[in-house]
């Protein structure tokens, strides 16, 4: 197949100087582009770039303040999201938006309405017939009847596919499908998306995930401050070419130029903080044991389902610990009561924001301060907080770690998802930990973010803190890590230290126990 | 890193004056103050002695209202409170009136006995895990049916064996500032020492977090279960006193079912909530929505309307409180 970005003159939607303004904000600053059938397009851009605002924008949830849309020619107002749905628009978005406890092809069918048996009853085999047809051009294996909740992450997001093609999709927009996906899902899901684009569809595929960009996309589009600054068939780019697109800088480093250019070695030759001996738990942990120096960044990697977070909650007994002992500083603590792995001195950074690490609906001040409260009394003896000493603390957090908000007043719910975790590890470095656990801190964190973080846990070990670094993104641990454990079904399978620390190191050691 | 605002984007404007998300944060006190007025101007009785018999008469309510704000702020029901509170009203009137307990003795079982029935309430919900809402249903309905079947369904009347100084906590003689009688002061000493807890202290700052999110406030190392335990033990201590104030007014300990009041206590709570910026439970919230409830209760009773006008008057203020909360959460 040809692609050319601009050449290509029928174009199926076309988007005309379109501006959206919030207040205080130019979230989407005259946006022209022009997408056409059968081509996949990726849309990249920092969180907040506005890739989002305009994403929504085209599926009719929000109204642009000025510019107007055209799908094959033809003007097209959008009101609301079933406007979008009936022009053949149709959008999988991150936070899964099925019904879990319906059926796949209810879910599927989903806004087409029900088949009736006598104009009454709900003619169930005609429903699944139905649903069956797009779920076998997806070639999956899934079964019409089965509740959605049941199934995994990766066959969620293909039956909100086949939704789309219930509807007649002609437009396909995915934004961040591969997260949470093993790479063998990754594959099928990229299959998939090709053998759609062969069937004339348009798919805009929304990432961070650089690689998948270049492996998947003909044509890439690039936001930043609202604006499209770039827009270019992707045989044109290189990764560095396209960072640079992305963040407005000029350099772009790999992990291994960054690796050298810190000069990440192995490990300090310091006294053990972190001891864990033989620790197995009934969520997929076998007997781990491993520890953690002073000043130490040590990587847990490993494919997704691992036991990486496993592990690390029952570390800190956020879940139940069946066997094994963990010490910190030479103290044991006991299984699950994560209030007195704090009082050791043991934080853990949980890997979703939304829904473990912060209170979305307290301010960034309330949040910072939550895990330390007790330092921030009117008096010693007094257990009531003062406003003062709270608003100093958070102050100073929101200083160091550059959080992007008007205020420490302002709710966290309204911040992006890079700053919710900022507020994450400014909560936990004002409790004053001596071993943090980050679990996937920079998910969902855009180019620059990501570097931000890096560089905040390379303070911390600076300053003698033990850190602890997941991620299912290997170039990560290789950039940041002197030592990196490799998990597979939950036991630790391999470890590298020092210049054994290497990209394809790591993937060695996940794929040979296969 | 993920600043969407460049100083030359950010628009200096403030956003203009809204006229619903002005309705969603004042509506409820406008309103009040506006069916105050209006009563007062229909009937001169209205303000005294009509308002300080109402205050007088509501505080049993303000009261449970207090207890259910400490649950609710964590996202727990309990609808045992007034199963609790005619348990232990009945309990301390026999204690005194049939067995010659020392009213002090005997006020003192009541409460051990209405911390007890928190505590199992607590452990029932936040321990084992069972959902609130219908937990505290069954126990409440265990409670009214062994309060119901102990005296034959009867009232438990005090008279003549009550001492003066316990029917005090209900009557008393009025304080010569506000003429304001004794259980008035008991809900205004327990609303401030609720206040102080939920909005003054650590303990009250780790509540709210439960209610926002009980999972980050579990691994931010609070006791996420002994505090969902402890708001049932507090529903328990504010049943007691309900129960204490409500049998020394009426000298009895009466066999009614209690329901009007349980849902009235939560119509005022959620009222509360409604009144508040952030739509969260709070205290002087819950007293707004109580005075407010108990106000255009008394207005219209006074103006001789019926049971069935005044429940209808009462559901409208709560729909509407509830559809400009909602208008106003758009809004933002």
């Amino acid at each position: 197949m040809t692609t050319s970005a601009l050449a290509v003159p029928t174009s199926l939607l076309k988007i005309s100087e379109v501006t959206k303004r919030y207040p205080g904000v130019l979230a989407v600053d005259n946006v022209t582009v022009s997408l056409e059938s059968g081509q996949i397009v990726g849309l990249v851009g920092k969180n907040g770039a506005g890739k989002s605002t305009l994403i929504k924008i085209i599926a009719g949830a929000e109204h642009a303040d000025e510019g107007h849309l055209q799908l094959n020619g033809e003007p097209l107002e959008l009101h609301r999201p079933h406007d979008a749905t009936d022009a053949g628009l149709a959008f999988v978005h991150q936070d899964l938006q099925d019904v879990g406890d319906l059926s796949v092809a209810e879910n599927v069918m989903m806004g087409l309405g029900y088949p009736r048996k006598m104009g009454l009853f709900v003619d169930w085999a005609e429903l699944y017939r139905r649903a069956a047809e797009p779920i076998a051009r997806l070639e999956a294996d899934i079964d019409p009847r089965e509740p959605v909740g049941e199934l995994s992450v990766a066959k969620q997001r293909l039956v909100m596919i086949a939704r789309g093609l219930a509807q007649q999709a002609q437009l396909l927009v995915l934004d961040e499908p591969s997260a949470s996906l093993t790479d063998e899902e990754i594959e099928h899901l990229f299959a998939v998306v090709r053998r759609l684009r062969d069937d004339g569809i348009t798919v805009v595929y929304v990432s961070h995930r650089l690689e998948e960009i270049f492996e998947l996309t003909e044509r890439v589009i690039v936001m930043r401050n609202g604006q499209l600054v770039a827009d270019e068939p992707t045989a044109s780019l290189n990764r560095s070419l396209l960072i640079s697109h992305i963040t407005g800088h000029e350099h772009a480093q790999t992990a291994t130029e960054r690796r050298a250019s810190r000069g990440v070695g192995s490990r300090p030759d310091t006294e053990v903080v972190l001891d864990v001996n033989g620790v197995s738990a009934d969520t997929g942990v076998h007997g781990c044991s491993f520890d953690v120096r002073k000043g130490e960044i040590l990587g847990i990697g490993g494919l997704m389902g691992s036991g990486r977070t496993e592990l690390v909650r029952a570390v800190f007994g956020a879940d139940h610990r069946r066997e094994g002992a963990v010490r910190v500083h030479g103290q044991e603590i006991r299984d699950n009561h994560p209030a007195e792995s704090m009082a050791a001195g043991l934080a853990l950074l949980p890997e979703d924001r939304k829904t473990q690490g912060n209170i979305m609906d307290f301010s960034v001040r309330n949040n910072i301060t939550l895990a330390s409260l007790d330092r921030h009394r009117v008096h010693p003896r007094v257990p009531a907080p003062s406003v003062r000493s709270e608003k100093q603390a958070a102050d100073r957090r929101i200083d160091r770690l550059s959080i992007a908000t008007p205020n420490d007043r302002q709710l966290v719910r309204l911040l992006s998802g890079g700053n919710q975790q900022k507020v994450v590890i400014a909560k936990w470095l004002e409790q004053g930990a001596d071993v943090l656990v980050f679990d996937e801190p920079t998910i969902g964190v855009d180019v620059d973010g990501k570097e931000e973080i890096y560089d905040i846990m390379e303070e911390l070990a600076a300053e003698g803190k033990a850190v602890v670094f997941i991620s299912s993104e290997f170039s990560e641990l290789v950039g940041v890590c002197q030592r990196v454990l490799v998990l597979h079904e939950g036991r630790i399978v391999g470890e590298l230290e020092g210049d054994e620390v290497t990209e394809p190191a790591i993937v060695e050691i996940c794929y040979s126990q296969h | 890193m993920t600043d969407t605002t460049t100083p030359s984007e950010s628009l200096k404007s403030r956003p203009a004056f809204s006229v619903l998300s002005f309705i969603s944060q004042y509506g409820v006190i406008l309103t009040l103050l506006a069916s105050v007025v209006t009563f007062a101007i229909l009937n001169d009785r209205y303000i005294d002695p009509g308002i300080r018999n109402t205050l007088n008469i509501a505080s049993p309510l303000l009261l449970l209202a207090l207890g259910l704000t400490a649950v609710l702020a964590m996202g727990d029901f309990d609808l045992s409170v007034t199963g609790i509170q005619s348990a232990a009203g009945a309990i301390v009137v026999l204690l005194i009136v049939n067995h010659d307990w020392y009213w002090v003795w005997a006020i003192l079982i009541g409460l051990a006995f209405c911390l007890v029935a928190g505590v199992v309430n607590g452990t029932l919900v936040s321990y084992i895990g069972m959902p609130s809402f219908i937990t505290t249903l069954a126990t409440g309905l265990i409670l009214f049916g062994t309060r119901y079947e102990s005296a034959d369904g009867r009232n438990i009347t005090g008279s003549g064996g009550l001492p003066d100084i316990y029917r005090d906590f209900g009557v008393g003689q009025p304080d010569p500032w506000l003429s304001l009688h004794t259980p008035v002061w008991i809900s205004i000493g327990m609303a401030i020492l609720l206040w102080l807890l939920m909005s003054k202290t650590e303990v009250g700052r780790y509540m709210y977090a439960i209610g926002g999110n009980p999972e980050a406030a579990r691994l931010s190392g609070i006791n996420v279960k002994l505090l969902r335990a402890s708001g049932f033990v507090i529903v328990g201590a504010m049943a007691l006193v309900a129960a204490v104030t409500s049998t020394a007014r009426t000298a009895s300990a009466v066999a009614d079912s209690g329901f009007s009041t349980l849902l009235g206590a939560y119509a005022a709570a959620f009222l509360g909530a409604a009144a508040s910026r952030r739509a969260l439970f709070n205290v002087p919230g819950t007293v707004l929505g109580v005075i407010f409830l108990q106000a255009v209760d008394r207005g219209l009773i006074l103006e001789g309307y019926s049971t069935g006008v005044r429940d209808i008057a009462k559901g409208c203020i709560l729909l509407l409180a509830m559809a400009f909360t909602r208008l106003g959460a758009s809004q933002r």
